[in-house]
């Protein structure tokens, strides 16, 4: 991040080329936190820019959720600060980062199998008209959200649960943009339970997240997914930061070094 | 901004894991453009309608009720007379007023084993309020079906708060109710003394232009009310989503705990309703009224089509349920078999119905 780049303007995919003029859109500094005994997060800088993708890895236990769920308010960090748009911020919950435009996209994708696209995407937030559901908005907006991911979900009116694993996932990260007017999409781990064909839909969506100059962090174990849709890449080891590197300057055998440490290579 | 994707570059090194050959495809596909459209619904017209029907969890509690009409009509002549059409419709009316509350609770799945205790319990309360209290009917009828939401409040509370399943803390309250009946009453009927005309009696349980019992327009009303709730209203959709995916509706910010609280409170109220419409009836209440109740009015939402485990139902499915029970009842009779004959017949259909609902459920799936 030495060469200071000129702006040039307002495509946000040209953020990280700028990093040094613009705000990030998320800034943690020096977070630490700890589980009893265990240091899960150490003195961390952390940042993402608008329209950035961030690859977020490590291994087992490195901190990476840990991470995620301070950014998604889930945990409070011990010590360290939470910048959004260059403003200290403190999440006591979910709904506060929810709140500021960061929306998290559970491994779980926690969807109810049983109901349709639409009202897993307006889950708990049911537009009405008087005392009766607007059905009808829901429908129209999220038609237009999954239209904006490019997904290729059939019809909004079919049950979650027959749909296919990328599907599934495309409407848990529909509920994430259209919910928070998302800002920020965390994922963790979007692919680990897909097939190739599957993994491929969502890393699309991924870019079609960024080409709508949203800002997403991106959990994975899988390197090749990682370098296929990440910016910078954040290495995280036993809770401290291992490094960053944006994508052009880097290749996998040096994350990987990061990853375990050069001292066992 | 799409060019600016596509037109990135990537270093030679990354091709080493194989990067290339993923991003041609995603180049590929973003090439492609946007899918085609989404669908707002499925295939319209009539092939779409049938799909629909065909598709309609009710589907399978729809056909029996159509051809056990039939077959009963067949069987004997006097099954389809409007007298004895409007008879069954009475009989079920109480169990499908209760059968509604139960529907909302199995679909956030809880169930509710103390229904027949209550029913019975309230119809107690109620008739000695009226009879040895001097209570005005519908003050007392307020006050019964206030209690039966007390009840299903405690129900619901130690259910969901203090973490027992609900079977546990129900089958509790039955047998606390049944021993609270039979303390309040003594183990005798309470009978109240209303004059013939006293308007409690004709709109609990007197005809509608000498034909139509009052009763059934309390379960039409009941029913509607509660399908509209459950389709059509926020609280309904927070039922199915607690039912269906417990953690995804808390993260969803749902109260699943208050749901399901509400949902017993609900069942408890109708009980008191139930109570009321039987008490005009005989006006009599029996200390054992409900004994075993419980059975019929779970097989009445089970036939319907709403499963034990939740996220699914609809009190239309519970209304076709009950009058499936109904019309068995009720031809038995007219065919003169004998009535320990009832209780097979019930248990085979209820076997049967979840047998092709799960037939059925495994080949659409």
């Amino acid at each position: 991040m030495e060469q200071s780049a000129v702006p040039t303007g307002t495509s946000p995919t040209t953020a990280e080329a700028t990093g040094e003029r613009l705000i990030p859109l998320v800034e943690l500094r020096g977070i630490s936190k700890s589980f009893g005994h265990v240091q899960a997060l150490q003195r961390v800088d952390f940042c993402v820019f608008p329209g950035e993708v961030v690859g977020l890895v490590g291994d087992n236990g490195a901190g990476k959720s840990t991470l995620i769920k301070i950014i998604s308010g889930a945990y409070q960090p011990d010590s360290g600060v939470i910048l959004i748009d260059g403003k200290p911020v403190t999440f006591h919950s979910p709904r506060d980062a929810m709140m500021m435009g960061i929306a998290t996209v559970y491994q779980n994708l926690a969807l109810v199998d049983q109901r349709d696209v639409a009202a897993n995407i307006f889950l708990g937030r049911e537009p009405t008209k008087g005392i009766v559901i607007d059905r009808r908005r829901m429908v129209e907006e999220s038609v237009q959200v999954l239209q904006q991911l490019r997904s290729d979900i059939p019809s909004v009116e079919v049950p979650v649960g027959l749909l296919s694993g990328g599907q599934r996932q495309a409407v848990a990260i529909a509920r994430a943009v259209h919910q928070a007017a998302a800002r920020l999409v965390i994922m963790d781990e979007p692919v680990a339970a897909l097939g190739i064909e599957e993994s491929r839909k969502v890393l699309r969506l991924i870019k079609q997240l960024k080409a709508q100059g949203r800002a997403v962090i991106v959990i994975s174990h899988n390197l090749e997914h990682v370098f296929s849709v990440a910016d910078r890449i954040v290495v995280l080891r036993r809770g401290r930061l291992a490094g960053v590197r944006r994508r052009e300057d880097t290749n996998a055998a040096e994350i990987v070094r990061l990853i375990v440490g050069a001292e066992h290579l | 901004m799409e060019q600016e994707l596509q037109s990135q570059n990537f270093p030679q090194e990354v091709s080493r894991c194989g990067t290339n050959s993923v991003d041609a495809v995603l180049d590929e596909l973003e090439s492609a453009g946007a899918p085609e459209l989404l669908t707002r619904a499925g295939p319209g017209g009539l092939r779409g309608s049938l799909q629909a029907l065909l598709r309609m969890r009710e589907f399978s509690v729809l056909s029996a009720t159509i051809l056990l009409f039939i077959a009963l009509s067949l069987a004997t002549p006097l099954f389809p007379q409007l007298d004895n059409i409007l008879l069954v419709a009475r009989q079920i009316s109480i169990l499908a007023i209760i059968a509604t509350g139960v529907t909302f609770l199995f679909i956030s799945g809880e169930i509710d084993l103390s229904i027949g205790s209550i029913y019975g319990f309230l119809g107690i309360v109620l008739a000695s309020l009226i009879a040895k209290f001097g209570f005005n009917p519908w003050f007392a009828l307020l006050v019964v079906i206030v209690l039966g939401a007390a009840i299903g409040f405690v129900n619901g509370t130690v259910t969901t708060r203090v973490g027992i399943p609900s079977f546990i803390v129900t089958l509790g309250m039955l047998s606390i109710l049944r021993g609270g009946a039979l303390l309040a009453s003594g183990g005798w009927p309470v009978m109240i003394k209303l004059p013939r005309d006293d308007p409690f009696l004709n709109i609990t349980s007197g005809h509608v232009a000498g034909l139509v019992p009052t009763q059934v327009f309390w379960m039409i009303g009941i029913m509607v009310i509660g399908g509209f709730v459950l389709s059509k209203t926020r609280f309904g959709s927070h039922v199915y989503a607690t039912g269906g995916n417990q953690e995804a509706a808390i993260l969803a910010g749902i109260n699943t705990k208050w749901v399901k609280t509400i949902n017993f409170m609900i069942t408890g109220a109708l009980c008191g309703v139930a109570a009321a419409l039987l008490l005009g009836q005989h006006r009599n209440a029996f200390p054992l009224t409900g004994t075993g109740y419980e059975l019929d009015i779970i097989a009445a939402v089970v036939i319907g089509g709403t499963p034990l485990f939740g996220g699914a139902g609809s009190i239309l499915g519970t209304f076709l349920g009950a009058a499936v029970l109904g019309m068995i009842t009720n031809g038995l009779v007219l065919l003169g078999a004998s009535a320990y004959f009832e209780p097979v017949a019930k248990g085979s259909i209820i076997v049967a119905a979840i047998l092709v609902d799960t037939l059925i459920r495994k080949r659409r799936v």
